[in-house]
């Protein structure tokens, strides 16, 4: 295999020219292991009902509350985690090795799944072994990515590393679509009730052959020519931990990534793929299907677009087009929003202009609604009311009166009482409210479900060119963001600096997105109020990125080797 | 650069024809960390992770 000219300084000279042999293979081997990272991603939340029937059903309501936390900590804290114990690894015996590892233990847990006994056979075993399995799985992604954009962008040429490293950010799409069709093929292949059954653990079983695949990839590829080098002149980091969070000048650079880049690009990428699916269905109420399908079909128009904005980023720089998508996210978001309701659901928008709703409450009974690790549970008049009337997808205004004692909601001239969770007939309650709430809506013109948007009417086409446009927002904050995080650091110590503020930056500005913005609808009692979370740390990252940030795409990343 | 993107529109087609010859019955808002029973309805949203 060719090896790329390890000469000080050539890198910078490099003429241009095609991808070699060996770069598409870099490439390919980086981004089989992060679409692997997407398709895991992907099992455990369409197969989420299907895992929790086989593995906790049977769990008493505090145990299982201890599992949701384990879990919860698989993915917000173990991953962070392993983005600093393989961040480490990779600085100190090298990429490849630690690439190895990260792949071998994430598909190595993911595989077991498959062939995991269930609670009904195994008892308590069964569920321990599986969220065991999801900490490793958690450990091993926190290292992958850093590893994948560290490897492809040390083999890239210097002025292409935007164009090389935006293929890796291709696959989180890819890793969706090899999801869906693995398991929705399975599932129509056996039939509903065998899939339910055993059919679940195909899709498990399958990552094996990406795993051996991924592994004899890996196996083939040569170090990094920068960490051979430092290597070989013994000149890497002997303590890449302290080097990059105990030295402040250092710290401050992982900081302003997180900041000045990261959190934004997250929360950009969260509202535009997830947050918009759940405003879909959720408050829109557009059925699941007509909603998965307009998503998927704006994914799929919206991902050239990451290879062309990382193209960009070469020429123009990677500021400019991830600071424009966070400010045009942050200046855009309402305008497209309330578009989306005008064209997926016209009489909710025109019921929401024409019929106010109220909720009145005790001051006292109203709590923050803010289920940040799905274990919070909402009992009082007041959270329930909100709630119910948020995922109705309805506007309220909240009036406190001291003089009440449980919460009620008026509609036009109709008053309905709310109930707690804590009352000995609160099931019977729940129902009495809800039929009562639903009946006072529907007489307001508040429709249950969107009327069906039949596939090429120009609704349909509205809404498609609306979720694509915030999708090309996600692809310029997203698409060049991994040549940036590499240029902020020194190979010494760059796959460990880099790895944590994508972890945090994604995990905890992102990940929290859903449960925070949900919070902020339901306290408002605006369906639109949940995007000033997204709106505030997009601008928070665009005014610390223009002030704080440095164009990185002419640093020589080899300067200090 | 066209092989590739050749490739990826007959990658996306065939999800896309998967997806919807399956009815679209799937839950495609990411990694879920609640163990609920299936069916169990969840009072709000909580935080989904990558």
């Amino acid at each position: 295999m060719a090896k790329a000219d390890a000469r000080p300084g050539a890198h910078l000279t490099a003429a241009a020219r095609p991808m070699t042999s060996e770069e598409k293979t870099v490439i390919f081997a980086s981004s089989l292991g992060t679409i692997f990272e997407w398709y895991d991603f992907y099992l455990f939340g369409v197969m989420a009902s299907i895992i929790a029937a086989n593995f906790f059903t049977s769990l008493d309501p505090a145990t299982r509350d201890i599992f949701t936390l384990l879990a919860f900590a698989a993915g917000f804290a173990v991953r962070p985690f392993g983005a600093i114990v393989f961040g480490r690894l990779g600085d100190l015996v090298g990429r490849k090795y630690t690439f190895l590892v990260t792949i071998l233990i994430m598909g190595l847990s993911t595989f077991l799944v498959a062939f995991l006994p269930t609670y009904k056979s195994w008892g308590i075993a069964a569920p321990i072994t599986l969220i065991a399995l999801r900490l490793l799985q958690g450990l091993a992604l926190g290292g992958e990515y850093g590893g994948a954009a560290t490897y492809v962008a040390e083999h890239a040429p210097h002025t292409r590393r935007g164009a090389y490293t935006a293929w890796i950010q291709t696959t989180a799409t890819v890793g969706l679509m090899l999801a869906l069709m693995v398991i929705l093929g399975t599932r129509l292949y056996i039939g509903e009730k065998d899939f339910a059954d055993w059919g679940w653990r195909i899709p498990y079983g399958l990552s094996g052959a990406l795993l051996i695949i991924s592994v004899w990839i890996r196996l083939k590829l040569s170090e990094s020519p920068a960490f051979t080098r430092m290597k070989s002149e013994g000149k890497t980091s002997k303590a890449p931990l302290t080097e990059s969070f105990g030295n402040w000048a250092n710290l401050k650079i992982v900081i302003l990534a997180l900041l000045g880049a990261t959190a934004g690009q997250a929360v950009v990428w969260y509202t535009g793929q997830f947050y918009s699916l759940f405003f879909l269905q959720s408050f829109l109420k557009v059925d699941g299907p007509t909603a998965n399908i307009l998503i998927a079909l704006s994914l799929i128009i919206g991902t050239p677009f990451f290879l062309l904005f990382g193209s960009l980023s070469d020429k123009i720089g990677r500021k400019p087009i991830i600071m424009t998508g966070c400010l045009l996210a942050a200046l855009t978001y309402f305008p497209l929003f309330h578009a989306l309701t005008d064209y997926a659901n016209p009489k909710l928008a025109a019921a929401i202009q024409k019929s106010p709703v109220k909720v009145m409450a005790p001051p006292q009974n109203c709590g923050l609604i803010l289920n940040l690790t799905g274990t919070a549970k909402f009992t009082s008049a007041c959270d329930l009311t909100r709630t119910y009337l948020a995922n109705s997808g309805v506007n309220y205004d909240k009036v406190e009166d001291a003089s009440l004692t449980i919460a009620h909601v008026e509609v036009g001239d109709k008053k309905i009482a709310g109930y707690a969770a804590t009352q000995p007939n609160a099931k019977e309650e729940k129902a009495r409210f809800e039929k009562e709430v639903r009946a006072a809506l529907n007489d307001a013109g508040y429709p249950a479900k969107a009327d069906p948007i039949p596939a090429g009417s120009a609704n349909w086409w509205m809404i498609i060119l609306i979720l694509t446009i915030m999708v090309i927002y996600v692809t310029m904050v997203y698409g060049p963001i991994a040549a940036m995080l590499v240029e902020f650091f020194p190979t010494r110590i760059r796959y460990t600096s880099m790895s944590l503020p994508y972890h945090i930056g994604n995990g905890w500005f992102g990940g929290f997105l859903p449960a925070i913005s949900f919070s902020i609808v339901a306290a408002q009692g605006n369906i639109y109020s949940g995007l000033w979370y997204p709106i505030i740390i997009a601008s928070m990252t665009f005014v610390i990125g223009m002030i704080f940030i440095k164009e990185t795409k002419d640093v020589d990343i080899y300067a200090d080797d | 650069m066209w092989k590739v993107l050749v490739g990826f529109a007959i990658f996306a087609g065939l999800a896309m024809y998967i997806l919807t010859k399956s009815g679209a019955d799937v839950d495609m808002g990411g990694e879920k960390h609640e163990v609920v029973p299936a069916g169990a309805a969840t009072p709000a949203a909580s935080a989904a992770s990558h």
